[in-house]
């Protein structure tokens, strides 16, 4: 078992001591730097709106398809978004098939929470007729490449593929009672806030670095996710455990998560643009 | 009824949009003469595919492909341990192929939950690569292949074929030769080669209900073998000799596409020649 | 033999000052089952949560990790399969998960196993605070090494912009924000964060110096159900 050691102790040593001399990761990056961000929306024709977001090597899909259905009864004017993460065998030997695992379940909920905190999309905005008929959001986000930092990724293809999605009118006709879809009429929806997380590996408290790679994760002796919103406010923060943290570095962090908002922001609304005059 | 409380629930039911499209009063059109999309038909006119090698950094070995609309990536993880360890074989390895479509990739909204589509695709996918692949060389070990159809626009078994036996290339497992796929709908006499979507499930043309088929093949072009053959419908014998060789003639088509895209992923990888 | 048991409980001042570290009347009684090693029930307001601990033990030569031991965190409700709790109950678990090992000298025990059962007795408000306390008072009566203690706190800001500590399900309910903290023993650092709601900076920051000073009473709890049930002892 001896030469175990060369797998845990001795990369996570070695790691650490090349961190602090040098203030340079593996990968040729400072603490503070994300990877290369890249964005391509409207990739898949069959979706309502779609994405495809790569921070570094780290891919993330994420497809939107719209679909009728009666509003919830405790909620009779409001529609349903239903976002779900997939980490599928394909992208990473560390998943298995089946049912999705402890990862994705905690992403899928944390992608939920996200958009409940934050008020992506008013709810209100997606019932088309009150206690009658609304629109479901199905917001599928698949991982094809999974090197770390997939809940960012995550964020930015969601909101790039909300951006995409253009719904058809609806009307109810009055005498059927039923829905009539007009293919011809589309509308964007009203996206009223465009949440932006940070992910932060942590070693032992003394380093903090930025998006970090698979491989940095599985060193690091603690994660931790702030989403922030255009006005500056936080969505989330998002910490399971792991290294404790004092007040001071979380400030840290969530100034870093500030400036990066404006970056993602930028990206998004330049590739908006650019796919508008396309 | 079992609840799924591993994924965030929606709704118990919902309808697609396009099921209540108000009926459209333009004439229907006259496909008899080309296709849609420009093709002719009875010839083999395969879509033009785009293929990359390597594009998921995580595993052994992938490939993208794409071809129209329809849009397939392929991860190879392995060889590794089998995860069954009551089932190694002491001689040879395993081929283990996962099949699925993302819930985005239909016009329907699928399921997180694999289908028996998907499961007959899988299958159907492990039993075309198997014949090509060099299982004795990796013993007591397993290989495995992942596809996820991202856009599925009409014949994805083929396109996975091709896109796994690229990316198994990629990988460095070792091949007897590569696996191309070529689909083909019989739609009476004349014959429709990589049937998109619509033409794969689209109603026969009018007239004769004779001869109505789909075909898919899987060919190992330099040894010019058959390793899988699907067929469903009814078709003559003679009909269904001359879908096949339609569909030969198709994959030796994208032979060259696949061979520089592999060759590119290659070049790359090799080390940089000595000065 | 009897088992040591204790129950105990606290109430803590509702005071009038803002913002109030008011916490409702929460009780523990530990070594209260005698199949796992450690035990705990903890009550908190209308939340009621059980954890055992079991371990360390032999270790399943598939999960070995060979520098130190492997931790498994269950949660089951208090009847039914695992499979009917919702992804919230999947969170907490996650959270445990991750909180435990640091606490605990994990690389003490090699090729170990620890596994931490948590069943939900009456779910309320702070289901996930609750949960920790209780695994946390389970941890400590296993006897296992710490590095340090752990508690659980949940805040709630309200639409006002008021925070309280240890919320109703009304007031949740009301409340604009809700964020739940572990906070250590040792340096009342924040160990994990769970927030729901959009809030700004300041209010993160002050929701966690009251966090932190309410974990105070915590810890207090805490040291004085163990010293009550040792002087039995000793």
């Amino acid at each position: 078992m001896a030469a175990g050691y060369n797998h845990s102790v001795e990369p996570l040593l070695k790691y650490r001591i090349r961190v602090k001399k040098e203030n340079c990761r593996p990968d040729g990056r400072e603490l503070g730097e994300f990877r290369t961000t890249t964005l391509n929306i409207g990739s898949v024709s069959t979706a309502d709106g779609s994405a495809l977001v790569k921070i570094g090597n780290t891919t993330i899909i994420c497809g939107i398809k719209a679909e009728l259905t009666a509003p919830p009864v405790d909620a009779p004017n409001k529609g349903y978004i239903v976002p779900n993460v997939d980490l599928p065998p394909l992208c990473s030997s560390r998943f298995r098939p089946g049912p999705p695992g402890e990862q994705a379940q905690a992403a899928s909920q944390f992608i939920a929470d996200v958009i409940e905190s934050s008020q992506v999309i008013r709810r209100e905005d997606i019932c088309i007729e009150k206690g009658k008929l609304c629109w479901v959001l199905y917001c599928d986000i698949m991982c094809l490449d999974y090197d770390g930092n997939i809940l960012d990724a995550c964020i930015i293809a969601l909101i790039a593929a909300l951006k995409n999605v253009q719904l058809p009118e609806v009307n109810i006709n009055t005498e059927t009672e039923l829905a009539e879809v007009n293919m011809k009429q589309k509308k964007h929806l009203n996206i009223t806030k465009h949440p932006v997380g940070s992910s932060f590996a942590v070693f032992d408290d003394t380093i903090i670095i930025v998006d970090p790679t698979a491989e940095e994760e599985e060193l690091s002796t603690g994660m931790i996710t702030v989403v922030t919103d255009e006005n500056e406010k936080l969505c989330a923060v998002h910490k399971p455990g792991g290294t404790a943290l004092s007040g001071e570095k979380l400030q840290d962090c969530i100034s870093r998560a500030i400036t990066r908002n404006r970056e993602v922001s930028k990206l998004i609304n330049e590739v908006m643009q650019s796919a508008k005059l396309k | 009824m079992p609840v799924d409380t591993k994924r965030v629930r929606g709704p118990d039911e919902s309808q697609s949009p396009l099921l209540f499209v108000l009926p459209s009063t333009g004439k229907p059109e006259c496909p008899q003469e080309g296709r849609e999309d420009g093709r002719q038909r009875s010839q083999a006119d395969v879509r033009p595919v785009f293929a990359r090698c390597g594009l998921i950094s995580q595993a052994k070995g992938s490939a993208y492909i794409e071809a129209g609309n329809t849009k397939l990536i392929c991860s190879v993880y392995g060889p590794r341990e089998t995860d069954r360890k009551d089932e190694v074989d002491m001689k040879s390895g395993r081929l283990v192929c996962d099949f699925r479509f993302a819930p985005f990739s239909c016009p329907k909204r699928g399921s997180w939950i694999q289908g028996s589509e998907e499961k007959a695709l899988s299958l159907g996918l492990l039993e075309s690569l198997l014949p090509a692949a060099c299982l004795h060389k990796y013993p007591r070990s397993q290989i495995e292949v992942n596809v996820v159809a991202l856009e599925h626009d009409g014949s994805v078994l083929a396109h996975a074929v091709t896109c796994a036996s690229l990316a198994l290339a990629d990988a460095g497992i070792e091949m007897y030769d590569l696996v191309l796929g070529c689909a083909l709908r019989q739609d009476g006499p004349s014959f429709l080669i990589d049937p998109t979507f619509a033409e794969e499930s689209g109603a026969q043309s009018a007239g004769s209900g004779e001869n109505q088929g789909r075909v898919t093949v899987a060919l190992l072009p330099s040894l010019h073998q058959v390793s899988g053959l699907q067929s469903d419908g009814e078709m003559a014998e003679d009909t269904l000799v001359g879908a096949v060789k339609a569909c030969i003639e198709g994959c030796q088509r994208l032979y060259p596409v696949i061979q520089q895209a592999l060759a590119r992923a290659v070049r790359r990888k090799a080390p940089p020649t000595a000065v | 033999e009897t088992p040591h048991c204790l129950v105990h409980t606290m109430e803590v001042e509702e005071s009038s000052t803002h913002p109030t570290t008011a916490l409702r009347e929460f009780g523990c009684e530990q070594n209260l089952l005698s199949r796992p090693d450690g035990s705990a029930s903890f009550v908190q307001g209308d939340t009621s949560v059980l954890a055992g601990v079991y371990g360390p033990a032999e270790v399943k030569v598939s999960k070995e990790i060979y520098d130190r031991a492997t931790m498994e965190v269950l949660i089951q409700p208090k009847v039914g399969l695992p499979a009917i709790l919702s992804l919230s109950a999947g969170h907490t678990r996650f959270s445990l998960f991750y909180l435990c090992p640091v606490s605990l000298l994990l690389s003490r025990r090699y090729k170990a196993s620890l596994c931490v059962s948590v069943c939900l007795c009456v779910q309320g408000p702070q289901l996930l605070a609750c949960s920790l306390n209780a695994a946390c008072m389970a941890l400590m009566d296993a006897g296992l090494p710490m590095r340090c203690l752990f508690c659980g706190v949940t805040c709630a800001i309200d639409p006002e912009g008021h925070i309280h500590t240890d919320p109703t399900a009304a007031q949740e309910r009301e409340s604009r924000a809700v964020m739940t903290f572990a906070i250590d023993s040792a340096e009342r650092r924040v160990m994990m964060s769970s927030t729901k709601g959009s809030f700004s900076v300041s209010e993160l920051q002050q929701c966690i110096a009251v966090s932190q000073r309410a974990s105070g009473k915590i810890f207090q709890f805490y040291r004085d159900s163990v010293s009550r049930r040792y002087s039995k002892m000793l």
